[in-house]
């Protein structure tokens, strides 16, 4: 298959990246690994007339401590992100994420951790050959006027995908934005608009350059899970992450966060609070399971190879799961 | 959309080569240096079948544009036999009928070369993990498995 025509840059500085971002604007695309980017030129879902690449930004692959947090930078390969020793030593979620996405040969040193956040969301109407979509009509992501699966969206229902994603937002991440105006921070939660046909906080000028995510301060329990068809090579159907801290054998900290249901990951806001001070029981999981699937019932559509009821009910699975295994594993 | 210059190396020879920027690692591969042994199964990421080492790494020859193989080391299947003699993980794969069509074979030898220059005695779990990425559809992938495990360090009578 081949790719579609375009120009292409290598720019050795970040400004110099946005200056040619802001030049060519939303006809310019960013290309990190590519593992996500161009497969999707390939299917002609995105027709860009310029690809940028990251490759000769060095600065974006660095891992840091910076004060109280851990500065992922942006382009750092999934390979070199999950080897880190302050990652694997605070964070082992997120090693444990990267592992579940697509496969080491595809991804591991390809694939960056800024490339994985900002996957394109998926759908089943939208990533397909041109060829396939040519039967079925344009969606609003590809110039049409309705959603092919929900007749009366608004907004594209596409699913954000990327393992990595419902982490960073349980660890709560920020974000650092650089655009023609300068840096920005923004929350990892924020950084997800919701809306498929632009689902990131990011202006036409802008770049994603690194992850910020603060150290705990006490050792915390978590735990990543996501239901898959096949264990490799495959995007998950749901998944979700819970980040918890105790003091005194109850809980202090409590978020969970479900992802793969819709456009962007959800956070279960009323646990955080309700969950305060208790002990871990079953009747805590029933809870998550319920607060879970009352979260993502209005959210789910008809756009995955699983079905939405299968995928409403696996959703509160999943949370089960993550808050049982986060709340009753050994701390660190 | 005008060709640009990129060096890289390939199984050991320097080549200079004007590529178009929309031109993937397989194409300048099998097109411009007539590297048939990586193949173009689905071309989206998907089968394996277009793995090449990059810089010692496994990659995607299909995801990969050529400008991004610029100032890379890249090895293919055609690169490991030397002096007419066949790598031993290609003997291994011949000898083990890991090989029935043969269309996933440069892939999967391709993985399983990074793999054990990297961890000479894998376990079975990290050889399957390692080549969780590649597709067979003839052989059922039991053969393939034992062709890469016979290769490796581990004494099969004392197991791993
Ligand atoms: C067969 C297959 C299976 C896969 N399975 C999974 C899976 O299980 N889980 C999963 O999460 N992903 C999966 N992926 C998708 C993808 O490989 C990963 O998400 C990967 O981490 C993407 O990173 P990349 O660097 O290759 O991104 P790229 O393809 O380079 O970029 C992805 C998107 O992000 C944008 N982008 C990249 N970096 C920046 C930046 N710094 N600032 C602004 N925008 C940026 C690009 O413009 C592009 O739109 C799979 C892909 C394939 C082909
Ligand atoms: S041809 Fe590259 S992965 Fe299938
Ligand atoms: S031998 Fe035919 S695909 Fe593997």
């Amino acid at each position: 298959m081949r790719l579609p025509a375009f120009d292409y840059y290598s720019p050795t500085s970040i400004e110099n990246a946005i200056q040619i971002k802001n030049e060519f604007g939303g006809s310019a695309v960013i290309l990190a690994g590519g593992t996500d980017l161009i497969v999707n030129l390939k299917n002609r879902v995105i027709a860009p007339s310029v690809v940028i690449s990251l490759k000769n930004l060095r600065e974006l692959r660095k891992i840091d401590l910076a004060g109280d947090s851990l500065v992922i930078g942006a382009g750092a390969s999934l390979s070199q992100v999950a080897c880190n020793e302050n990652v694997q030593r605070h964070f082992p979620i997120l090693v444990d994420a990267i592992k579940h996405i697509g496969a080491p040969s595809i991804q591991r040193h390809r694939g960056s951790i800024g490339g994985n956040l900002c996957l394109n969301p998926r759908c089943l109407f939208y990533n397909q050959s041109f060829f396939w979509r040519k039967g079925k009509g344009s969606c609003l992501r590809t110039g049409g006027k309705t959603c092919l699966a929900l007749e009366k969206a608004e907004s594209c229902q596409a699913i954000c995908s990327a393992d990595t994603a419902p982490v960073i937002v349980a660890l709560s991440g920020q974000l650092t934005i650089v655009g023609r105006a300068g840096s920005r921070s923004c929350s990892a939660q924020e950084f997800f608009t919701g809306k498929g046909e632009t689902p990131f906080n990011l202006g036409p000028d802008e770049i994603l350059t690194e992850i910020r995510i603060p150290i705990p301060w006490a050792p915390i329990s978590s735990s990543y899970k996501r239901l898959s068809y096949r264990s490799a090579i495959d995007f998950p159907v749901i998944n979700a992450a819970c980040v918890a801290t105790f003091e005194q054998e109850k809980i202090f900290r409590f978020r969970l966060v479900v992802s793969a249901a819709g456009p962007a990951p959800i956070t279960l806001k009323d646990l955080e609070s309700t969950f305060i001070g208790r002990e871990p029981s079953q009747e805590l999981f029933s809870e998550a399971e319920q607060a879970a699937v009352r979260a993502v019932e209005g959210i789910v559509v008809d756009n995955s190879i699983a079905s939405k009821q299968y995928r409403v009910k696996m959703a509160g699975v999943m949370a089960r799961r993550v808050t049982q295994s986060a709340l009753t594993a050994s701390r660190r | 959309m005008k060709k640009l210059l990129i060096t890289m190396t390939v199984n050991d020879e320097q080549f200079d080569l004007m590529v178009r920027p929309n031109e993937t690692l397989t194409e300048t591969l099998r097109e411009r240096l007539g590297l048939t042994g990586v193949k173009e199964g689905c071309a989206e990421g998907v089968c394996g079948a277009c793995a090449v080492l990059m810089d010692q790494h496994p990659v995607r020859a299909c995801l990969t544009l050529s400008m991004e193989a610029d100032g890379t080391s890249i090895t293919t299947i055609e690169g490991l036999a030397s002096d007419g003699k066949l790598h031993h993980l290609q003997e291994s794969f011949i000898n083990h009928g890991a090989v029935q069509c043969g269309f996933c074979t440069p892939g999967m030898i391709m993985v399983s070369k990074a793999l054990l220059d990297e961890k000479p005695s894998p376990t079975d779990d990290e050889i399957k993990e390692a080549l969780s990425g590649n597709l067979c559809r003839c052989t059922g992938y039991k053969k393939i498995l034992e062709a890469v495990r016979s290769t490796t360090q581990i004494d099969p009578k004392k197991g791993a």
